[in-house]
């Protein structure tokens, strides 16, 4: 506040009174010139500050914050493996919680456990079962049934797949999964708005 | 600045007039916008369902009854065009072919395939009563080579025909098919 120059301290009895400044507008009283600060404080034509409209100002923040409130997800992001681009669809569902299984052009991951090679999935160049995969997706399965004995196994399996992966490696990874004990296999895509038709 | 009137001023003893400090307000406000943006989720992943078709162990008490086998679409996915399928057992209802058009570059969609597996359900389809909870049967044929991209394109055609089912807590609308990747 530069209130101090427009009213200097001689106008104060008290000798700590130049602290204390009577409530008011503050900004452009350090200017000199009397015409000049006419002129930007508006006692002119027009202002060159111009004073904002709390209301306004209240429901725009208000109105932010209900939207960002409605749209927020407690649950937070699902982790897509960083080397995996995944392709988009229409016609979707809403995600679940499942194991995932992560496929990118060199690994299979589940939940980001090393489960096997793509590569050499490619290079045998026919289907097969991938067997780390298999153990680590029978494993998961026994200790789901271990912790919840009363209830039926859903298995459900999310399959994250890289776009440009040939569909030799989902196969096989599809049908290690069902050997596994996982038949409803998903595949996790990117969401496209509904088009028209 | 900002106030709240709650009625007549009495003038006695205190005014019901009270003043809310709007600096703070506002900056709670700011703080709570910030903190949600930053939180916000903006990416949104999905899921499209397949089935692998695994047979449940035979109940030894249970008499077998040989049952007609139902139509399935054998969808094939060519280098130029797909075809459509019906079969019952290894006899062939129905076939006919889809030329291959993307028509959204880097996102694979094929229109025409939709419209054309959804007249073909229409045609030959086995389950479309709304208490029905069972699903046609679709088998994916494609090659090995296939991008995982082009197969996703496939699947959400097949997956665009719709139909509502009856749930215990009420109607639902689900894909008419239910798929599953053909093996040799």
């Amino acid at each position: 506040m530069s209130g101090g120059k427009a009213h200097g301290p001689s106008k104060h009895h008290n000798p700590h009174a130049h602290v204390i400044h009577q409530p008011g507008r503050r900004l452009m009283h350090g200017i000199s010139l009397k015409f000049v600060q006419n002129k930007v404080m508006g006692h002119g034509k027009r202002a060159t500050n111009s004073a904002l409209n709390l209301v306004s100002f209240i429901d725009f923040l208000i109105t932010t914050v209900i939207f960002l409130l409605m749209s927020f997800s407690a649950s937070g992001e699902i982790t897509v493996d960083k080397n995996v681009k995944l392709p988009k669809a229409e016609n979707v569902e809403d995600i679940i919680d499942a194991p995932m299984v992560a496929v990118n052009g060199n690994q299979i991951l589940v939940d980001g456990v090393l489960a096997g090679s793509t590569r050499s999935v490619e290079e045998l160049g026919r289907m097969q079962k991938i067997d780390e995969l298999f153990s680590i997706l029978k494993n998961k399965r026994e200790l789901w049934k271990q912790i919840q004995p009363n209830k039926p196994f859903p298995g459900v399996c999310i399959l994250q797949v890289d776009q440009n992966v040939p569909a030799l490696v989902v196969k096989s990874v599809f049908q290690t999964a069902a050997f596994a004990g996982y038949p409803n296999v998903s595949f996790m895509v990117g969401k496209l708005p509904k088009s028209g038709g | 600045m900002g106030g709240v009137d709650v009625g007549g001023e009495g003038g006695k003893k205190k005014a019901t007039n009270a003043e809310i400090n709007m600096v703070p307000f506002i900056d709670l406000l700011m703080c709570t916008i910030a903190f949600l943006l930053i939180t916000a989720v903006w990416v949104t992943n999905s899921r499209m369902n397949a089935d692998a078709q695994v047979p449940g162990p035979p109940n030894p008490d249970k008499e077998l009854t040989p049952q007609t086998p139902e139509k399935v679409l054998n969808l094939h996915v060519n280098e130029s065009d797909f075809a459509l399928i019906w079969k019952q057992g290894a006899t062939v209802v129905s076939e006919i072919r889809v030329p291959k058009n993307n028509t959204d570059g880097d996102i694979i969609r094929y229109p025409e395939l939709t419209a054309k597996i959804k007249t073909e359900w229409e045609a030959n389809g086995s389950h479309r009563d709304p208490a029905d909870k069972k699903f046609d049967q679709a088998i994916m044929h494609s090659d090995n080579r296939t991008p995982f991209k082009e197969i996703i394109g496939v699947l959400d055609s097949l997956y665009g025909t719709r139909r509502m089912v009856k749930l215990t807590d009420g109607e639902k609308e689900f894909p008419v098919f239910n798929m599953t990747f053909s093996v040799r």
